[in-house]
């Protein structure tokens, strides 16, 4: 039986298409991934393991593991095994290869760097001024020639069949047809080098008492993929890591993640601090620099004010100033004093809305899924407009 | 050589009294055989699933962690695959286990509706959903494969696979004898009556759940064509899944009795004949048969069993004519229920078990469960064993009614066990998708107590 071409080996065409739903799976997933326990904790190299409901397959099936039928010694009333919890009807032991491929939930394995590519490839830092000093350069591939002699997959199929219409017309027959080497044409790579000029990152998290575990980690899930598109997108950005409670302290990235602290919150003297950083090692001349603030805004009343003109000093100096506040209130914290409606702009984020700045953006997050949105605002691409 | 010897095993296969239909072999890598196992036929229409279940399978093959020996196709003529790394001996034993499974196919009864040229017909299915592909795209055709797979194993095996609508509503004459038997004393004076048929719709509750939404879902033509592809194709393998334990026994016993009859091999090959034997039949494990060795072991058993009645002359049939009849007659349930005796299950050490939860305080879903042996009854056991084997493996789910256009399910035997509420949902939601009007279903709660789950089209 002679069969047709296109029907011949179809399990790499359907795996290849198995693969793409489950890309599609976990772009879908985006909002829940992005604040996925597993994925933050992991040392970043590793490949991280995501659970995919979408592509379970559904039918009518039976809820509870069902009985089965053993060989070998024992009572009835032994105890022959245990399942751990969460028992998802699995079998234990070896058993057969089950007829019915495809009833527990999948599983898929992927980087994390193709993770990052996903979530955040659309995004960028944004205000990207061109500064006169050291730039930063990152490199891409573009198609910049056409050759001769190449590889099949770089084919270059419009300028071919081109080719080989322009020598069948020369001979009197203008038809696609009898194709010839002289007629492949190749697209051709180069590295291009792109300069962007310098930028530098301030990242300031509110490490207070009344930062609570579920409150911290929102603000770490957000600078932990804060720092992973940076090193993604531009290879040389520089980062600074301010943690502060009533006084603030540049620390190093490990620290910062995995910091915890006590104590009363005073933020002015987190902007204090990279202010003075900021003029000394990132002066405005020279340097695109963008900060983030996230604290849940229950700030020291008193402070309020010096904030304020700390902050619109800094507006001057930054190319972007971004402040989320964390309304997450996972766990009831016994600082309920601080938080008793949490609708009402609280202290800090009252204070800054009395400033109306374009590059001061401010963000509310109330539970976790929200950190993808914060992060789709701080960093949409944005022109210049008044330049 | 290999060819050679291969003949002679088909002619002590015939010899023997094994009918099967002439049978091809094709010896292919094992990329190829894999593809073939994922797919469950040569060629057949396109799905990611299969595609899915060949990664899985060609990885564990690399890893050298399973290998597929052999695949036979239902077929007139079959066809069968050998492995080309497998030794000659090896490929041996693997064609004379086919020439078992073919006999089976051949004249077990269960199979006697099943469609001998499906490989051809599985291609032109192919091709009509590779056109179906093209005209509506693919991720339109894939997502009414998906709900076509999603119900797949609810079909109606005993009403076939073409099957006329359900009667319009009209009267029919009733005739009532007057007393029992009445025609054949040539008293034909039967009372008639009028009733009005093919008023109810369904007429009655119907299991063939695919039948139902294919013929009386408002649907396109070709979305009908797609799903009864899919129903067909069930069909043809219902009577594989039905029968597992016997076809793999009937296979296992013949490739072990022919290899005993047969004089082509040497003492080297014999020994790699018996280890590779050993391994078919292996048990299994402690907490699962293998169902080669089930229906080994029971065949064997039968045929001392009447080997010995017959010489005691309490039955008419030798063992192995006994064999033959069992092999026709028999599916899996009614094998195991007339088989598997009392003294099988206690010399094969077989006892059920269950799971119970270990901490009854803590909620369900992380409880850690205890596997306890629940019984050695063999009436238990065999229950047990067949449990999973009743209705396609699937919970009996039939239409009950429909009311203003509302479809309404009802799952049958509910007190075997709950269904799954999510995947009952999203099933129900799939079939929402196709009838365009909300659908009920009645079930099991985990308390065993009635609820009615709803999707709205």
């Amino acid at each position: 039986m002679s069969l047709p071409w296109e029907l011949r080996r179809r399990g790499l065409k359907d795996s290849l298409r198995h693969d793409q739903r489950v890309k599609e799976a976990i772009k879908q997933n985006l909002r829940d991934l992005i604040s996925e326990e597993a994925i933050i904790t992991s040392d970043g190299n590793k490949r991280v393991k995501i659970p995919l409901r979408y592509l379970d397959q559904y039918r009518f099936k039976y809820g509870q593991p069902q009985q089965g039928v053993g060989q070998g010694e024992g009572h009835p009333g032994d105890v022959i095994g245990r399942q751990p919890g969460q028992g998802d009807g699995s079998q234990p032991g070896d058993g057969q290869p089950g007829d019915q491929p495809g009833e527990h939930t999948y599983e898929v394995e992927i980087t994390l760097e193709e993770l990052t590519q996903m979530m955040l490839e659309d995004l960028a830092l944004p205000w990207m001024e061109e500064k006169p000093e050291r730039q930063v350069t990152s490199t891409t591939h573009r198609y910049t020639d056409v050759r001769r002699k190449g590889s099949l997959a770089n084919l270059d199929k419009r300028r071919t069949l081109m080719n080989n219409l322009r020598r069948n017309a020369a001979r009197g027959q203008p038809e696609v047809r009898d194709f010839h080497d002289d007629d492949l044409r190749f697209k051709v790579w180069d590295v291009h080098k792109e300069t962007h000029s310098n930028a530098a990152v301030y990242m300031l998290m509110d490490c207070s008492g009344s930062m609570t575990t579920g409150k911290k980690y929102v603000a770490k899930s957000f600078f932990f993929w804060m720092v992973r598109f940076l090193r993604m997108k531009y290879q040389r950005v520089e980062t600074v890591f301010i943690a502060h409670d009533v006084n603030a302290q540049i620390v190093p990235e490990q620290e910062f993640f995995t910091l915890s602290s006590a104590g009363g919150t005073c933020c002015s003297s987190a902007y204090q601090l990279a202010g003075e950083h900021l003029e000394q090692h990132h002066p405005a001349r020279s340097w695109n620099t963008y900060l983030f603030h996230f604290s849940d805004g229950d700030n020291w009343p008193s402070d309020n004010a010096v904030c304020k003109e700390l902050v619109e000093a800094l507006l001057a100096q930054c190319s972007m100033v971004g402040y989320g506040e964390i309304r997450y209130d996972s766990e009831s914290s016994f600082y309920g004093w601080i938080s008793q409606n949490t609708t009402a702009p609280s202290s800090l984020q009252s204070v800054f809305n009395q400033i109306t700045h374009e590059r001061l953006l401010s963000v509310t997050i109330s539970n976790k899924e929200e950190v993808y949105q914060a992060l789709q605002k701080f960093l949409q691409p944005r022109e210049d407009s008044h330049v | 050589m290999f060819e050679t010897r291969l003949a002679e095993i088909e002619t002590l296969a015939r010899e023997q009294g094994l009918d099967f239909f002439s049978t091809s072999f094709e010896v292919v890598p094992q990329d190829i055989m894999t593809e073939i196992a994922a797919y469950g036929l040569p060629t057949r229409a396109r799905h990611w699933s299969y595609g899915k279940v060949y990664q899985s399978q060609r990885l564990y093959g690399t890893m050298g962690l399973s290998k597929i020996y052999e695949i036979v196709l239902n077929n007139d003529p079959s066809m069968a695959f050998l492995l080309d790394s497998n030794p000659d001996i090896a490929n041996l034993l693997v064609a004379a286990h086919v020439f078992g499974h073919v006999d089976f196919f051949k004249n077990n009864v269960m199979f006697a509706p099943t469609n001998r040229n499906m490989i051809n017909d599985a291609v032109t299915h192919a091709m009509r959903i590779d056109g179906y592909i093209e005209r509506y795209g693919l991720d339109t055709v894939e997502h009414l494969m998906d709900i076509g797979f999603a119900l797949d194993r609810h079909i109606d095996p005993h009403a076939g696979v073409n099957r006329q609508p359900y009667p319009e509503r009209r009267v029919v004459e009733k005739e009532h004898p007057t007393q029992p038997y009445a025609d054949l004393f040539d008293k034909p004076t039967p009372s008639i009556t009028y009733e009005v048929e093919g008023e109810a719709f369904p007429p009655h509750p119907e299991r063939d759940l695919l039948w139902f939404l294919t013929t009386y879902a408002p649907l396109d033509t070709w979305q009908r064509d797609v799903l009864h592809i899919i129903r067909e194709e069930s069909h043809y393998f219902y009577p594989q899944f039905l029968t597992k334990i016997m076809n793999e026994g009937w296979a296992s016993y013949w490739h072990a009795e022919l290899f005993h009859q047969y004089s082509g091999v040497n003492p080297d090959e014999m020994l790699e004949f018996a280890t590779l034997h050993a391994s078919v039949v292996n048990p299994g494990g402690r907490y699962s048969i293998n169902p080669y060795f089930l229906g080994y072991t029971l065949l064997v058993d039968i045929e001392k069993r009447w080997d010995q009645m017959h010489q005691d002359g309490a039955s008419e049939l030798t063992g192995r004519q006994k064999l033959f009849e069992v092999r026709r007659t028999e599916d899996d349930i009614s094998f195991l229920r007339n088989y598997l005796t009392i003294e099988m299950v206690e010399k094969l050490q077989l006892f059920s078990y269950g799971n119970q939860n270990a901490n009854p305080a803590k909620p369900r879903s992380d409880q850690s469960q205890e596997i306890v042996i629940t019984s050695r009854e063999r009436d238990e056991v065999v229950e047990t064993l067949l449990t999973p084997r009743y209705n396609y493996g699937v919970p009996q789910i039939v239409v009950k009614d429909v009311v203003k256009n509302e479809l309404y399910l009802e799952h049958l035997n509910r007190n075997v066990s709950f269904l799954d509420r999510r995947y009952a949902q999203e099933t129900l939601a799939y079939i929402a998708e196709l009838w365009k009007h909300p659908v009920h279903i009645l079930t099991h709660d985990e308390q065993s107590q009635e609820v009615y789950l709803v999707a709205e089209a």
